[in-house]
């Protein structure tokens, strides 16, 4: 549209106007969250508090004394952390041979895990709890969520990387092999490197479907293992009367992640098209 | 050990774990769906554990399509999921060829529109239903109200207040009720999935062909036939991937409708698997089976549609 908006300064600065709009709009409800997490639970149902009120650090104090913040918090930094790592190592090898050493059924086999995704979790969430409780006895344990996060994650990571990796060229690796480095020397020493940025952009966007996660962290923990979509699951306040302390502890939540990908925004982006957008 | 395999088995981790992933759970799915197995029933304990000899073949599934809920969570599902892929797309597309040009502050405006694609589903859940869409305390009955007040004053204001005299007084929607529910969550989800397809589209319109463009400016061609025979096929690559991604997620809905509405009026095959999954196994493990097959019919128009873009 570069032609077409030559046109008139007023059409250009209506369609900034427009365009500040948008982000504002789709911004708002996230600064109300940030806002209201300021005010009393009782200033945060009254209309003529809306904007003017005193503001307080109330609720965040009362969350980390009396709901554990920390804790829960932690649960999910560690998951997320290894279950990232955790599907990158399983996912890089993987990756790197469906790039480099395709065979006829890469194609089918790419298509078969990302149809993984498509595995309704309810479907077989009662098995998973039964198994993991009665036969295996790691319910509620780090190990069993960073397990269950880095599989549902797989399919999108290898993926991912698939896309990244296709970029570059066969030669640079096939002159890795002139030299003799062994197959890992390939992937540590010539692939990582060169894909460093594909690699960060995919690790950063497991780790946030990792922390967002709520379906599995909230049936498959009961206390040890809880992580904050657990503490937010546990704060849903009965119609509403509880609007300051709903809000801190979701802005606490959702905050680093947030921060985290205003930071990476343009290398997620990149890593989300699947390498439909050349 | 020849130069081939050994790259070639590097993806066997990767494949073996999904594998297990898959079939373990599955398979004892499939098996429940066959027997009599609920978690409490007092006159017929036997019925508790689950056993081969409490075999009940297809009853589970015939139950199941028999039972009333059924056909409307699969209806319910695909209005949701349609509704939300319809909305995102038209948006997407809209929003993206607003900012695709450079103008002050793009920057800022991109990092304020990215932000609701981080929420947690659980978040943006209690944030919308709660504090936004309430008929009383959100922000959706302060404002109704602050409306009826103006308009009420307007009615007492001399002159005017004739022609206002017949304006109604509005109601604020209720959008836990029954009716209203699942458009709850679908005015959530488009909120948190619109960003999503912008920043696709917008990096798709980065590589769009200019001089292409430039020579159908020249030809005459006005900004909605630019529109209509280059940017919108150049976006059809862009788009199948926006759908598929969204798909994938959204059938699977299930943090939004259990805080909206606890699933009054609002069902999907995974809420509705969790409600029989609170006693009867047998029922809840069959419509599993469904929600498989259902998901694997959609997988297969999806990846049909995208596959052949993967590859290339």
């Amino acid at each position: 549209m570069a032609i077409v908006a030559q046109s008139s300064t007023l059409g250009r600065s209506s369609r900034m106007l427009l365009a500040w709009g948008v982000g504002l709009t789709f911004f708002f409800p996230i600064f109300w969250m940030v806002l209201t997490s300021f005010k009393t639970d009782a200033d945060a149902v009254k209309p003529e508090y809306l904007f003017y009120f005193t503001p307080t650090l109330e609720n965040y104090t009362n969350m980390t004394e009396n709901y554990d913040y920390w804790r829960f918090a932690a649960n999910s930094v560690i998951t997320s952390v290894f279950a990232t790592l955790f599907t990158l190592t399983v996912g890089i090898p993987a990756a790197y041979a469906m790039a480099f050493n395709p065979s006829r059924h890469t194609k089918d086999v790419l298509m078969w895990m990302l149809s993984t995704k498509m595995l309704p979790a309810a479907a077989v969430l009662y098995p998973m709890t039964f198994l993991t409780k009665n036969f295996l006895g790691i319910f509620d344990t780090h190990f069993l969520l960073i397990i269950v996060l880095s599989l549902i994650n797989l399919p999108i990571v290898v993926w991912m990387l698939f896309t990244y990796f296709k970029e570059i060229p066969k030669e640079i690796i096939e002159a890795g092999k002139m030299d003799g480095v062994d197959t890992w020397g390939e992937i540590k020493e010539i692939l990582v490197p060169l894909a460093w940025g594909g690699i960060a952009s995919t690790a950063l966007l497991c780790f946030i479907f990792c922390w967002n996660e709520a379906y599995w962290t909230v049936r498959l923990t009961t206390t040890d293992a809880a992580t904050l979509s657990k503490l937010i699951e546990g704060n849903r306040a009965p119609e509403g009367l509880f609007f300051g302390r709903l809000s801190a502890v979701s802005a606490a939540a959702v905050g680093p992640i947030i921060v985290l990908g205003w930071f990476c925004q343009k290398q997620l982006v990149q890593g989300l098209t699947f390498g439909a957008v050349k | 050990m020849n130069n081939r395999k050994l790259p070639r088995l590097l993806q066997t981790p990767a494949v073996l774990l999904l594998l297990v992933w898959m079939l373990v759970p599955l398979s004892m799915t499939l098996f429940f769906s066959f027997i009599r197995y609920v978690l409490n029933n007092l006159r017929r304990p036997e019925w508790t554990s689950p056993s081969i000899d409490n075999w009940r073949g297809f009853g589970n599934y015939d139950f199941v399509l028999h039972s009333k809920d059924f056909l409307f969570a699969i209806q319910n599902s695909l209005f949701i999921v349609g509704s939300i892929l319809f909305l995102t797309v038209i948006l997407g597309v809209l929003i993206a060829i607003l900012i695709n040009n450079a103008f002050p502050g793009r920057g800022i405006v991109r990092v304020l529109l990215i932000s609701p694609f981080f929420v947690m589903p659980a978040v943006n859940a209690v944030l919308w239903i709660n504090m936004i869409l309430d008929p009383v305390l959100g922000l959706q009955g302060i404002a109704i109200e602050g409306i009826n007040g103006v308009i009420m004053s307007l009615k007492d204001a001399p002159i005017v207040g004739w022609f206002f005299s017949l304006w109604p007084t509005l109601e604020p929607i209720s959008f836990r009720a029954t009716q209203t529910s699942a458009y709850a969550v679908i005015i959530m989800v488009t909120w948190q999935w619109t960003p999503f397809a912008v920043l696709i589209f917008m990096t798709s319109l980065q590589s769009e062909d200019q001089q292409q463009k430039e020579a159908a400016v020249l030809d005459g061609a006005g900004p909605w036939s630019q529109f209509r025979f280059l940017t919108l096929p150049h976006l059809g690559r862009p788009i199948a991937i926006v759908v598929m991604i969204q798909a994938i997620f959204h059938l699977s809905l299930y943090a939004e409708i259990e805080i909206v509405s606890r699933g009054n009026g609002n069902k999907n095959l995974p809420y509705l698997i969790g409600e029989f999954a609170n006693n009867n196994i047998g029922a809840a493990s069959a419509t599993g089976i469904f929600a498989v097959i259902l998901a694997n019919i959609v997988a297969i128009f999806l990846l049909r549609m995208v596959g052949k873009t993967l590859m290339e």
